[in-house]
């Protein structure tokens, strides 16, 4: 059984409409995550789910029953939200009291539940503390720990990292990790970071402007972008991506030629405009008299000690190619690569959908 | 370098200088020559009275006075009737006001009016809305079938009119305060509690009261000091009757000063006053700090 | 623009044959200031201030403030060494403690001086007298005034009401001679809305009497000193000078109000003059004891609501035994700031004579404004007496009368017993005794620093220097 469904679920403020008809399944015990640019109403729509902002227009469900005018303490979601919204007066035993007094449990009860909550999330030390004197990742966990000790059906992050520096925010995704993988219980995750949704997410829902762009788990919608916008918003650095014209079985740009992959020759048709993605990996150097090779010119050169990213100009196109450190060249070099084009996708570019199957 | 700082503070100095003339002809120097008052006998009218030194005998006078004593009774009891009903009317209106609702603005600024009127106005308004016979209040109430009440004529009703007028003109500013301090404080928590169901009173007692008691406190201290030193409204209203039902503090000393014009126990007075009103300042900022250092 | 001229012309003409002829504007440039009250004694006389100028060339601006906080400005104008203020409005009760400080200019001398022109033996001794400290005269009566009874006279004279009132009294209803004839009457014409009174329904409450209850200013004393006063009583124990209110005709006195009040509108602790004569005014009420220059009001239509429904009657205070008894009597006066310049004192004086002269006083009472009078001639003017009763009522009281209270110390008797009087009506006292005796003790504790022969100087009331 699936534990929220939304359909064609709309958002308006007044005129605008900033959510427009999602559709959006999530199983029980899944981790989904809401991913998406800033705007394209993320938030939005986890707030519907929680309850905090009104279903305009479409139907939202959770655990089986339409929830569009339940109020969000009958949802049995439990939310986390951006800047922690912890009680800045309670000390941190308070905010998981306060969270839990409308269960009206006994006193013990509390008392385990908070125990237990605490010894999870490593807050044993911290319960006599208020938030002001709490570190951002121990305000991060606090707030979990508030939305955990109610044992809800469903957990809703927004944005839970984003307030926290590089190292936590690694350390604390993995914690969340892990504790999803504890409980097993329904999460709901919004973010903007693709390095979040792909390590967390069990299906990743990719937002753009109010809509659905692509579903999937992160390996299709890496693997299988559906849209330019999918397959340049996923994977870092982002998908080269180079408009080209079908002509003669070729894709030619400019100075640059390659022949029809395979499995794309019956999608496209003579003079189609399409654009080409090739991922930076997907880029390799190759000697000068290699069939296919392209006379690259480096612009910039970046170290990442593994790899290296190289800024390559190929007559009037600017590529990113991924390579390993040891080939790296210095700017100004003239190196020649090659695109392995068995893993190239394209796009028809008029819609920017993928023209694969 | 240091030259110029040097004579920058010169300089600054030197606009400084008329705002400390000012401020000590206008606050310090009066002060110093009440507290010298205050240890003379000084009757401006009877001119033939001796004007001598008389020790401690001002202070000992009113110390020892049961009318003093009365008259700071009577101000305490006018500071809990107006702070408290201040304290709940203002941030009643104050929840009412920063809700997103249609007429909420102007509706503030409407409520704000009270406060910027001159007290002396206050009481001549409310003089006119209490006069017992052509009085609009009873009037009104006259349709709520309840009898001609002789609001500043009768010992039972006196103060509570000081109070309500009081009230009606300093409400406002406990509104204003408490609104401006809701407005900060950051919605989330809100959303959080809505979301694991904390009622309406838990959320309101338990969330909003307690970050919003630093603000409250300091309203209601400021209000404190006003209530402390209230005079137009009853000079206008009561002058301190029926009976000796509204004599406060101030109205003792304006009695004392401007009446018997005995101006050294005037001073006396004043000073006396000053003191309790050091002593609660102090006391308030000493909560204050145990309040921080919790 | 006509009119005026006319009048001032005649006015003119009238001061003219009375034998005051100024030299061709005297005066011209002298600029003189009047500390004054806003009430009958001043405010007939500030609008046509300008007829003094084109006489005399001197320049008058009246100041009209209420009377509670005027007796301050007027200390502290008192106390400034350049005043700006050159003529005062003075309430006699106040020449003790001005006069002692030296504040007034001693008129005795003028007043000698011109005593034809200001036709000194026609106005009513107790008048001057009033305004004399240790014998020396510091003021000029602008208004006399006495303290007596207005009643409605249409409700005393209706048949069923004294047929009502005989059944239940037993006796004739009439102005009360006794203060217990005034609580009868006062009981029993309280009347709730809806009750009947004098065969008409009412639509609101009526009052059997209204008097001035409220601390502010001492206006409770206003009232209770003339009560006590017709009891026999004394401000002063001869012997000491010391406060001898708290004997029998003060507790009387008190025990009287006090049990007036059930007869008075709800809000009689705060009735201050004006609002108690207001009820009078408005007809709302059938007997109220108060000063003359506010009864002046009753006769004009302008200013009283009563001659329209009713009519005023005007009768002497009741007394404790019914017999004549003196008075109060008290005057509102004009004065000159003794730190005013030679020229502006000269200035003043003749605007004094002016304001207040006979002339004038006629003038006023032929226009019909109500003046409360202190000239014989003009009270016992029978042509006068018609259109102003009261007339009567003041001429024939004055005979036997004796001055308010005129001690340099009058404001803290009037304050102290004005808060003390006003709790015991309000119950906050138990018993008269108590109340006045705490009054008494206050005000002693106060003159005791002083020595009994200054104490006694104090009471003394010299007879004034001015009829030798
Ligand atoms: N209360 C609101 N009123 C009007 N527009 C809003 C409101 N909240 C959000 N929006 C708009 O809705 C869109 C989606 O917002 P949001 O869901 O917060 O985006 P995200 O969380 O994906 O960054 C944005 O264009 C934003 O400006
Ligand atoms: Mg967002």
């Amino acid at each position: 059984m699936s534990a929220i469904i939304l359909n064609k679920v709309v958002k308006t403020y007044g005129a605008v409409q900033v959510v427009h008809g999602i559709d959006l399944e999530i199983e029980e015990g899944e981790f989904v995550v809401l991913l998406g640019p800033s705007g394209c109403g993320k938030t939005t729509t986890l707030r519907m789910v929680a309850g905090l902002e009104d279903v305009s227009g479409g139907e939202l469900s959770i655990g089986g029953k339409i929830v569009n005018d339940v109020a969000p303490k009958d949802r049995g979601v439990a939310m986390v939200f951006q800047n922690y919204a912890l009680y800045p007066h309670m000390t941190v035993r308070q905010n998981m009291e306060f969270a839990l007094r409308p269960m009206k449990l006994g006193k013990t009860e509390v008392a385990n539940r908070i125990a237990a909550t605490a010894g999870i999330l490593g807050l044993g030390d911290l319960l006599e503390r208020r938030p002001a004197q709490l570190s951002g990742g121990q305000r991060q966990r606090v707030a979990m720990g508030r939305a955990m000790v109610r044992t809800p059906e469903v957990f809703l992050f927004d944005e839970p990292l984003s307030n926290l520096d590089a190292k936590l925010r690694t350390q604390v995704r993995w914690e969340i990790g892990k504790l999803h993988q504890r409980l097993g219980t329904t999460v709901l995750y919004v973010t903007h970071d693709q390095v979040e949704a792909m390590t967390l997410a069990d299906k990743i829902v990719i937002m753009r402007d109010g809509h659905v762009e692509q579903v999937g788990t992160p390996e299709d919608v890496y693997a299988a972008p559906k849209s330019t916008f999918v397959a340049t918003f996923i994977g870092s650095p982002s998908m080269n991506m180079i408009a080209a014209r079908v002509i003669s079985g070729c894709l030619q740009a400019d100075a640059l030629s390659v022949p029809i992959p395979e499995r794309f020759a019956d999608r496209v048709s003579e003079g189609q405009a399409v654009t080409l993605g090739v991922r930076p990996i997907e880029i390799k150097r190759v000697g000068a008299d290699t069939p296919g090779a392209m006379k690259a010119r480096v612009e910039v050169t970046e170290y990442l000690g593994n790899e290296a990213l190289l800024d390559l100009r190929v007559g009037q196109h600017e590529l990113v190619a991924e390579v390993p450190a040891d080939q790296r060249a210095e700017p100004g070099e003239t190196v020649h690569v090659c695109l392995n084009t068995t893993a190239v996708h394209l796009f028809d570019t008029e819609s920017g959908l993928t023209l694969a199957e | 370098m240091a030259y110029i700082r040097k004579r920058n503070r010169r300089i600054f100095g030197m606009f400084l200088l008329p705002a400390i003339l000012v401020l000590f002809l206008t606050t310090i120097y009066p002060m110093i020559y009440a507290g010298y008052l205050s240890f003379r006998s000084y009757d401006l009218a009877k001119i033939f009275v001796p004007r001598v030194f008389v020790g401690g005998a001002n202070y000992r006078e009113i110390l020892s006075s049961s009318e003093f004593l009365h008259s700071l009774i009577v101000t305490f009891k006018l500071m809990a009737m107006t702070l408290s009903v201040q304290l709940v009317l203002g941030v009643g209106i104050a929840l009412l006001v920063v809700q997103k609702l249609p007429g909420m603005p102007l509706a503030r600024t409407l409520l704000m009016i009270p406060m910027m009127i001159s007290p002396v106005i206050v009481g001549l308004v409310w003089l006119f809305l209490y006069f017992p016979e052509i009085g609009y209040l009873n009037y009104f109430l006259s349709f709520a079938g309840v009898g001609s009440i002789p609001w500043i004529a009768s010992t039972n009703w006196a103060l509570w009119a000081i109070a309500i007028a009081d009230i009606w003109q300093w409400t406002p500013f406990v509104m204003m305060g408490t609104a401006a301090a809701l407005q900060s404080l950051s919605p989330e928590p809100y959303e959080a509690a809505m979301i694991d169901g904390n009622s309406r009173w838990d959320i309101f007692t338990r969330v909003t009261l307690p970050q919003l008691k630093p603000v409250l406190v300091s309203l209601m201290f400021l209000r404190a000091i006003d209530a402390f030193k209230i005079y137009d409204i009853i000079f206008v209203l009561t002058k301190g009757g029926p009976g000796d039902s509204t004599e406060v503090l101030s109205m003792f000393i304006y009695r004392q000063s401007f009446t018997f014009w005995r101006m050294g126990v005037g001073a006396a007075a004043s000073f006396v006053s000053l003191i309790i009103i050091v002593v609660l300042i102090t006391l308030f900022f000493k909560s204050l700090n145990r309040d921080q250092a919790a | 623009m006509n009119v005026s001229r006319t009048l001032s012309l005649a006015a003119a003409l009238a001061t003219g044959l009375t034998g005051a002829a100024w030299a061709e504007k005297e005066y011209e440039g002298v600029e003189l200031k009047m500390l004054a009250i806003g009430d009958t004694s001043v405010t007939r006389l500030a609008p046509i201030v300008d007829e003094f100028t084109e006489l005399t060339g001197a320049k008058v601006q009246i100041d009209m403030f209420p009377y509670p906080g005027l007796i301050d400005k007027i200390v502290i104008e008192a106390s400034a060494n350049n005043p700006s203020y050159q003529l005062m409005w003075v309430d006699s009760p106040w020449v003790g403690v001005l006069g002692e400080s030296g504040a007034l200019e001693d008129l005795t001398d003028l007043v000698k001086r011109d005593a034809e022109e200001i036709h000194l033996d026609d106005i009513i001794p107790i008048q001057l007298q009033e305004n004399t400290w240790q014998g020396r005269l510091l003021a000029f009566p602008a208004s006399g005034m006495i303290w007596h009874i207005n009643y409605r006279k249409d409700l005393f004279e209706h048949p069923e009401e004294q047929a009502a009132f005989n059944k239940r009294y037993g006796y004739d209803l009439a102005p009360a001679k006794t203060w217990d004839q005034f609580i009868d009457i006062a009981e029993f014409f309280t009347r709730k809305a809806g009750e009947t009174l004098a065969g008409e329904v009412l639509a609101k409450d009526f009052y059997g009497n209204a008097q001035a209850y409220s601390r502010v200013a001492g206006a409770i004393t206003h009232d209770f000193f003339p009560i006590m006063r017709s009891f026999g009583g004394q401000y002063w124990d001869p012997q000491t000078g010391l406060c001898a209110i708290d004997r029998e005709p003060g507790l009387k006195a008190a025990e009287v109000m006090k049990e007036l009040a059930a007869y008075n509108p709800p809000d009689y602790l705060g009735l201050m003059w004006d609002i108690r004569t207001g009820y009078m005014e408005r007809g709302e009420v059938a007997q109220s004891g108060y000063w003359s220059v506010r009864t002046v009001r009753l006769t004009n239509p302008d200013e009283a609501v009563l001659p329209t429904i009713g009519e005023a009657g005007y009768a002497p205070s009741p007394t404790g035994d019914g017999n004549p008894a003196d008075t109060m009597t008290g005057a509102l006066s004009f004065a000159i700031n003794s730190k005013a310049s030679d020229r502006e004192k000269e200035a003043a004086w003749e605007f004094i004579k002016w304001g207040t002269s006979r002339d004038m006083m006629r003038r006023f009472a032929n226009e019909g404004s109500g003046v409360s009078q202190f000239h014989k001639s003009i009270l016992s003017d029978s042509e006068l007496q018609k259109k102003y009763p009261y007339y009567q009522v003041l001429l024939e009281t004055q005979e036997r009368a004796q001055r308010r209270i005129f001690h340099p110390f009058y404001a803290d008797v009037e304050e102290v017993f004005g808060v003390e009087l006003n709790k015991y009506m309000a119950g906050e006292t138990e018993s008269a005794q108590e109340a006045l005796t705490k009054g008494c003790t206050k005000v002693n504790t106060r003159l005791k620093v002083f020595p009994e022969e200054m104490r006694l100087r104090w009471i003394n009331d010299v007879p004034a220097e001015i009829f030798d």
